[in-house]
C-alpha cells in the first residue's frame, strides 16, 4: 500500500546549480592597468591561435612579460560540494563587456572537469554544487579568457591552472561519505518528484536530503526542526543524524508541499 | 519543536512527529486475535442477554454519592471549566500567534480533545461538568430573562452533535492551518454562538443531547466503570451494562460514524498516497481533504448500514439502524486510542510547559518554562502495543455488545445467524484499522 521512494533519480536535477555565479566579485575598476588601455588588440601582441583548440575556444597570445596569471584552490564546503577560487594577477574580471573586444588583462574565467567546459566565473569565487562531480578523481581546469572568448595564453600556452578534486558520487559529495541516507527531491510547477514516499531510516543513521525547487522557499525537516533556505536551481542540503525515532515529515514552508517522509525505528 | 514558523499543515492539529507504521508481527498477531474471539464468540457466548443498561450496577457509599453531587463540588469544576477555557481564550488572543510558543493549540487539540477520551473512559460524561458553555448560559440566561427548559425537539437527536463533530474534526485535519490562534477563535467563537442560542431557546438541556463535547464525552464515558443508575445512585458497573443504556436517537448511528471516520481518516492521511493526492489534485487540498473526510464518513455509514441491513434480514427484524449503535462504540474508542496515545502522552508534556508563558513573555507561571518535552517516554514498542491491543480490545467489547443486544432482539433461534454480517462488520472495521496502523 505504501509506495516506497524512488531514489537517486534525480541527481542530475542539481546541475542546474552551474548556473553562472555573479555578482560579489571584484568590482570593475576604472583605472587601466598598464598595458590594458582601450586600444585595439594588434598583430604581435596578440595573436589567436588555431580556433577548437582550447575547449572550442581559440587562445590569444600575449608577451610573457605583464601577462596575466592564474592560480587555483579547491575548498570543501561545510555542507555541500566545493568552493573554488581563482587567484588571478594582473587580470579584471569584466563580465558587464562581455562580448566585447578582447583588452589584455580584462575578461572572464573558464572552468573545466577534465577538459570539459562546466562553468563561465564572472568572479573568483564559485561554488561547484556535489552532483557536478562524478564519483572519482578529476581534475578541475581554470582558463582566462577574453571578453571575445579567446582564450589568453602565452606562447601557444594558455594562462590556466589546475588542481585535483574528488567526486564522491550519488549525489553527495564531501558530506555524502558520512550521509548513510541520500535522498534528493526536485520541486517543479507545485509538483515534487519523485512523488512524496517513505524513506526507512535506522535510528542513528546519517540522513543527507537534497532539495532543488523552482520558486525560492524554506524546507523543513519536522521532528529535527531544521530548516533550510531553498534558491532557485540551488540545491538545498540538509544533513543530520536521525536520532530520534518516529515519522517525520519533510515539508516545503510556502508551498506547503511534503516532499518526503523519514521512517526512522 | 514540533512546528514551523511558516505555520504550515501539521498532524492532527499539532505534533511533528506520528506514529511510526507498526511492525507487521503486531498487525497479523492483532487481526488474528480479533478473527478468533469473533468466532469464538458466535460459539460460546451466552443465549439470554445478560446486560441491564441503566438497571445494573453497584451503589457507592452515600458519602461518596454526596460529596460527588455537593455544590461546592460542581461549582468547583464548573470554575475549573471556566478558568482553563478563559486561560485558553487569552492565550489565543493575546499569545504571539505561534502554535510553537503559544500554549492554544496545545490545549485545544491535545488536554481538552485527546484528553477528553481518558477522562471520560475513567469518569464518565466528565465534559457536562466542566463545560464553560453552560455557566455562560446561565449567566445570559438570568441576563435576558430566557429561562427556557424544555426538550430540544426529538427529531433532532443527535444530530447536532454529529455535525459538531465533523466540523471539529475538519478543522483539525483538513483546514489549512489548523494551529492557528484565528482558526481556533474563529471556530469555537462560531460554535459557542450557535449553542448559547440553541440553549436559550431550550435550556440546559440543549447540551445534553447537541453539544458535540458533551455527546462524544457521554457516549465515551459509557465504557466508564462509573455511572449512574435509574435509581439515580452513583455505582460501579461493568463497562457493558453502562453501553448497553445507550438509548437509540436520531443521529446516534451518524455521531458514532463520524467518531469512527474521522479518527480512520486521521490515519489515512499520513500515507505517502493520499499526501501525494492532495498535493497534486487540481481542487486544491483543502477541497480534497474535505472530500476525504466526507468520503470516509460516508464509506463507516454505509458499511453499518448494509451489515445492520442484513442482519435485519437474516433476523427477521429489519430496519432498526440503532440498535447496535452502542456496539460500535469500543471500536471507535479503541481506533482513537491507537491514534492518539503518543500525542497525549508526548504533544500533552508540551501543553504543561507552554502554558507557563501564555502570551510569549517570558512569564513563568507554574515554574514549567524551562522543561522540555520527553520525547522517549515512551518507546516505540510500547506504542505499536498499546495501538494494537486498543484495537483488538476494541473489537472484542463491540462483539460482546452486538452478542447480546442480538440474542435480546432477534429470536433465539435466529440470534446466531443474525449477529454475522455484524461481525463481517467489525472485522472489517478492526482490519481496517489494523491495516491503517499498519500501512499509513
Amino acid at each position: 500500500m505504501t509506495p516506497r521512494p524512488r531514489r537517486g533519480a534525480v541527481a542530475a536535477a542539481a546541475l542546474a546549480a552551474l548556473a553562472a555565479v555573479a555578482g560579489c566579485g571584484e568590482r570593475p575598476t576604472t583605472h587601466h592597468r598598464p598595458g590594458s588601455d582601450h586600444r585595439p588588440v594588434s598583430g604581435t601582441v596578440s595573436t589567436p591561435g588555431p580556433a577548437h583548440e582550447h575547449g572550442g575556444h581559440r587562445t590569444r597570445d600575449v608577451p610573457a612579460a605583464g601577462a596575466p596569471a592564474v592560480r587555483l584552490e579547491v575548498r570543501r564546503d561545510s555542507e555541500s560540494g566545493w568552493n573554488v577560487h581563482v587567484i588571478a594577477e594582473r587580470f579584471t574580471f569584466t563580465p558587464e563587456s562581455v562580448g566585447g573586444a578582447a583588452l589584455p588583462g580584462t575578461g572572464h574565467a573558464h572552468l573545466y572537469l577534465d577538459g570539459e567546459k562546466i562553468a563561465r566565473m564572472y568572479a573568483p569565487w564559485h561554488h561547484l554544487a556535489p552532483a557536478a562531480v562524478p564519483p572519482g578523481p578529476h581534475t578541475l581546469t581554470v582558463r582566462l579568457s577574453a571578453d571575445d572568448h579567446t582564450i589568453w595564453s602565452v606562447g601557444g600556452k594558455p594562462v590556466e591552472a589546475s588542481a585535483p578534486i574528488e567526486g564522491e558520487g550519488g549525489g553527495g559529495a564531501t558530506a555524502a561519505a558520512k550521509a548513510d541516507e541520500t535522498i534528493t527531491v526536485r520541486i517543479a510547477g507545485g509538483r515534487v518528484s519523485p512523488p512524496p514516499g517513505r524513506v526507512e531510516i535506522a535510528k542513528g543513521r546519517r540522513v543527507r536530503i537534497e532539495v532543488t525547487g523552482d520558486k525560492p522557499d524554506t524546507v523543513h525537516v519536522h521532528g529535527f526542526d531544521i530548516e533550510r533556505a531553498l534558491t532557485p536551481g540551488t540545491p538545498a542540503v540538509v544533513e543530520f543524524t536521525a536520532d530520534r525515532t518516529g515519522l517525520f515529515e519533510v515539508e516545503t514552508h510556502d508551498s506547503r508541499l511534503v516532499l518526503t517522509q523519514l521512517v526512522v525505528r | 519543536m514540533p512546528y514551523g514558523p511558516g505555520g504550515e499543515v501539521l498532524a492532527h492539529g499539532v505534533g511533528a512527529r506520528h506514529d511510526l507504521p507498526i511492525p507487521a508481527f503486531y498487525a497479523f498477531a492483532g487481526a488474528f486475535a480479533a478473527l478468533f474471539v469473533s468466532f469464538l464468540g458466535l460459539a460460546v457466548l451466552w443465549a439470554e442477554s445478560r446486560f441491564r443498561g441503566r438497571e445494573a450496577g453497584r451503589a457507592l457509599p452515600y458519602g461518596v454519592q454526596r460529596a460527588a453531587d455537593a455544590r461546592g463540588t460542581r461549582l468547583t469544576l464548573r470554575a475549573l471549566g471556566l478558568l482553563a477555557g478563559g486561560f485558553t481564550l487569552a492565550a489565543a488572543l493575546f499569545g504571539p500567534d505561534d502554535p510553537d510558543r503559544n500554549p492554544a493549540a496545545t490545549f485545544v487539540y491535545v488536554l481538552f480533545w485527546v484528553g477528553l477520551v481518558p477522562a471520560s473512559l475513567l469518569f464518565g460524561p466528565v465534559w457536562r461538568q466542566v463545560n464553560p458553555l453552560r455557566p455562560i448560559h446561565l449567566a445570559l440566561a438570568r441576563v435576558t430573562g430566557r429561562r427556557a427548559d424544555r426538550e430540544p425537539p426529538r427529531w433532532l437527536g443527535y444530530w447536532p452533535a454529529a455535525l459538531g463533530l465533523l466540523a471539529f474534526t475538519w478543522l483539525e485535519l483538513v483546514a489549512p492551518e489548523p494551529a492557528a490562534s484565528a482558526s481556533i477563535l474563529i471556530w469555537f467563537g462560531g460554535y459557542a454562538v450557535l449553542h448559547l442560542a440553541g440553549a436559550l431557546a431550550y435550556g440546559p438541556r440543549w447540551f445534553d443531547r447537541c453539544d458535540a463535547f458533551e455527546v462524544y464525552s457521554a457516549l465515551i464515558g459509557r465504557l466508564s466503570p462509573l455511572g449512574r443508575r435509574s435509581d439515580g445512585r452513583l455505582v460501579v458497573r461493568n463497562p457493558f451494562d453502562g453501553l448497553d443504556s445507550v438509548a437509540p436517537a436520531p443521529g446516534l448511528v451518524a455521531t458514532v460514524c463520524v467518531m469512527l471516520a474521522t479518527t480512520a481518516y486521521d490515519g489515512f492521511s499520513d500515507a505517502p498516497a493520499w499526501v501525494n493526492t492532495l498535493q497534486t489534485a487540481a481542487i486544491g487540498p483543502v477541497a480534497t481533504g474535505t472530500l476525504g473526510l466526507l468520503a470516509a464518513v460516508a464509506g463507516v455509514s454505509l458499511l453499518y448500514g448494509l451489515c445492520i441491513g442484513a442482519a435485519g434480514l437474516i433476523g427477521g427484524r429489519g430496519g432498526n439502524l440503532a440498535g447496535f449503535a452502542h456496539s460500535l462504540v469500543p471500536i471507535a474508542v479503541g481506533y482513537l486510542v491507537a491514534h492518539y496515545f503518543s500525542l497525549l502522552v508526548i504533544e500533552g508534556q508540551r501543553a504543561f510547559i507552554l502554558a507557563s508563558d501564555p502570551f510569549g513573555t517570558g512569564l513563568d507561571l507554574f515554574g514549567t518554562a524551562g522543561l522540555t518535552v520527553d520525547e522517549a517516554a515512551v518507546s516505540p514498542g510500547v506504542i505499536a502495543t498499546v495501538q494494537v491491543v486498543a484495537i483488538v480490545a476494541g473489537h472484542v467489547l463491540g462483539v460482546v455488545a452486538a452478542h447480546d443486544r442480538s440474542v435480546r432482539l432477534f429470536p433465539a433461534a435466529k440470534a446466531v445467524a443474525g449477529q454475522i454480517p455484524l461481525f463481517v462488520l467489525m472485522v472489517c472495521y478492526t482490519l481496517g484499522g489494523l491495516t491503517l496502523l499498519l500501512a499509513a
